[in-house]
């Protein structure tokens, strides 16, 4: 990095007018600049290296760490002997999948080489978030000048991303929502300057890209249709005609594999991913996890909307403002329904680390220019004087920023080499699982708990529970899919399927339960009991507890038929 | 509007804010009115959606004053 230029840079039209007088930095002033970032950085390669350590400790796992893993595993094998997930829940094996098909579908190699095993799906996660998190880095690089200070800040970024909570607690999961989260923010990076690009084939060539990208995000998950929404709100402020033709084209493609999808699955495609997916607003929910997302956050949401507002109103709207402002309120209140989460925030999450990147490395650089409007008469040119001031103040303010995000972020295990040490220093105390501090806490309203390390005594209890399936010759219903699975037994019902879609009643239940009256199955496994309540009540009725293993946090409830 | 090198202004997006956020809550305000037998009044998602509409009419209030600024 170098010391900053005392010039201004101005890199817009002449509509533009600079706000920042020239001035020199002075050596001290830069020093202490300098020492911040450092520290900045060094707080946040720390939440780095604890992510690479829980990613690993959890790719080594062999069961479930959050609810519905062993589930996206059973649709990984299902694809790789060509059979849809989207079967019908109301036969035998009563399995049904919610989620789109495109994560399963590009983990099917991994199948046919390993079998059924949950490292390479969490692996695959794992690496999405790193993709992810360099696109936001070069996004932040490249629209902040591409200067020093820029590729610094962009690496802030996308640290800043990693470092979140809420992407270190799902970030290595087997689950779609995070290549979903690489594929938005692929797809928006690549469409932020396509309008710009004035070689036709070329900018052909990026929308191409950019629209590809949106569709494979729609199709890992639903939830990415709010990305949509906001890449085609930006193309339609920026150019109409282009954005009404390459929308339409978008939509018909996305409508025809809907279709070829929904008729190859006899309409099951349709009750699933769409029916199933209309579930009940839960208000404190909802008002909890926007709470828990800007207690977290609030250090860089608020330099996130001040870049906000002024590409509002002195400035172009970047993809960048439309996607953070979409995806906050529309994925805000979409965590609100039931079995939705922190992690829906995710995509808000990557956009706060985007626009608070460009507005740290535009202080640093002095790199800012206001149209000539009303606003900048009322708002601005009465401070102008005082522009040298908050230039010097930005230069200590961008760093402490980033510090106290790593404060509001902090996690980190207060056990095993060095991590008890660092949580001695800084007289960190456990308030998770095995020894694990979060700043995040035990999730507002939802049901996840993860983030801590899992132990050798979890696998040992798990294995335990398989010594329970292997003895029995008889069905097992189980709430979790890994013991089926490692057995090599049926996998039999996805209980949340069938939860959500009895809410919706779109479900039967009776075969299931009269295999439950005649006592089919030698063995009931229950960890959240997520079944329907006609299920849950057949299985108490004809079923009896007779052991209780706990594993990874929870008790799973182990039952017999009745005698 | 279709013309190649059309791109919105703030004046235009201002107004074209405005209108979607009076008619949106005038939407979703007249589902109670229209539906009278409907239980439990504005639900949750209905208030949030108010507040988002109210938001926009007023972000679109303020470009209006921006006039031929590319938006």
């Amino acid at each position: 990095m170098t010391r900053p230029k005392p010039m201004i840079s101005s890199n817009d039209s002449q509509q533009l007018d600079t706000a920042v007088p020239q001035q020199p930095v002075s050596r001290p002033l830069w020093t202490v600049q300098r020492v911040l970032l450092g520290i900045a950085l060094a707080i946040l390669l720390f939440y780095f290296v604890v992510y690479v350590v829980y990613a690993f400790n959890l790719i080594r796992f062999p069961f479930d760490y959050d609810q519905g893993e062993g589930f996206e595993l059973v649709d990984v094998m299902m694809f790789s002997q060509f059979q849809w997930p989207y079967a019908d829940i109301e036969q035998y094996p009563f399995y049904g999948s919610i989620y789109p098909p495109l994560y399963h579908i590009l983990l099917v190699p991994f199948a046919w080489l390993f079998g059924p095993e949950y490292w390479y799906g969490r692996l695959f996660s794992f690496a999405s978030t790193l993709v992810a998190a360099g696109a936001i880095a070069y996004a932040v690089y490249r629209q902040a000048g591409r200067t020093k200070n820029a590729s610094f800040i962009g690496l802030l970024s996308g640290l800043a991303f990693l470092s979140s909570n809420i992407i270190y607690h799902i970030g290595p999961l087997f689950r779609q929502h995070i290549p979903m989260f690489m594929f938005e923010v692929l797809a928006i990076v690549v469409l932020a300057n396509a309008d710009e690009i004035s070689d036709k084939g070329k900018r052909r060539q990026q929308l191409l890209l950019g629209f590809g990208l949106l569709l494979a995000a729609g199709y890992t998950k639903q939830l990415a249709a709010f990305t949509a929404i906001a890449a085609l709100g930006f193309l339609f402020i920026r150019q109409p005609r282009r954005a009404f033709f390459w929308g339409l084209g978008f939509a018909i493609v996305g409508t025809g594999i809907f279709l070829l999808i929904n008729i190859s699955t006899d309409g099951n495609w349709w009750t699933q991913t769409v029916t199933a997916n209309v579930k009940d607003f839960i208000p404190a929910q909802a008002i909890g996890l926007f709470r828990l997302w800007f207690k977290l956050h609030g250090f860089l949401i608020v330099p996130a909307v001040l870049y906000m507002l002024y590409e509002v109103y002195f400035a172009r709207i970047s993809i960048y403002s439309l996607w953070f402002i979409i995806a906050t309120i529309l994925n805000g209140m979409s965590a609100g329904t039931w079995g939705a989460g922190d992690s829906y925030y995710g995509t808000s999450i990557a956009a706060t680390c985007i626009l608070s990147g460009i507005f740290a490395a535009r202080v640093l650089n002095r790199d800012w220019t206001f149209n000539n409007n009303i606003y900048n008469r009322i708002l601005i040119d009465p401070f102008r004087r005082f522009a040298p001031l908050f230039a010097s103040i930005g230069m200590v303010v961008i760093p402490l920023l980033y510090i106290g995000y790593g404060r509001a972020v902090m996690h980190l295990p207060t056990t095993g080499a060095g991590f008890r040490q660092i949580a001695d220093i800084f007289d960190v105390q456990p308030n998770a699982l095995n020894g694990f501090y979060d700043s995040a806490g035990r999730l507002t309203g939802a049901y996840a708990d993860i983030g801590h390390f899992t132990t050798q005594a979890d696998i040992d209890a798990g294995y335990q529970i398989v010594d329970f399936v292997n003895a029995t010759d008889k069905l097992v219903l189980s709430e979790e899919a890994a013991f089926s699975l490692i057995t090599e037994r049926d996998v039999i019902t996805n209980p949340v399927v069938l939860y959500i879609l009895d809410q919706v009643g779109a479900y039967d239940s009776s075969a299931l339960v009269a295999m439950l009256e005649q006592q089919e199955f030698g063995l009931v496994i229950l960890r959240a009991q997520f079944y329907p309540d006609e299920v849950n009540r057949a299985i108490t009725t004809y079923y009896e507890p007779f052991e209780e293993i706990r594993m990874n946090g929870f008790d799973y409830i182990l039952k017999r038929p009745k005698s | 509007m279709f013309k190649n090198e059309f791109t919105f202004t703030k004046r235009q997006l201002g107004l074209l804010l405005l209108i979607i956020g009076i008619v949106g809550f005038a939407a979703v305000y007249g589902i109670d009115l229209v539906d009278v037998g409907r239980e439990g009044g504005i639900g949750p998602v209905q208030r949030i959606a108010l507040g988002a509409l109210a938001l926009m009419t007023v972000l679109g209030l303020t470009l209006i004053p921006l006039g031929d600024d590319p938006a």
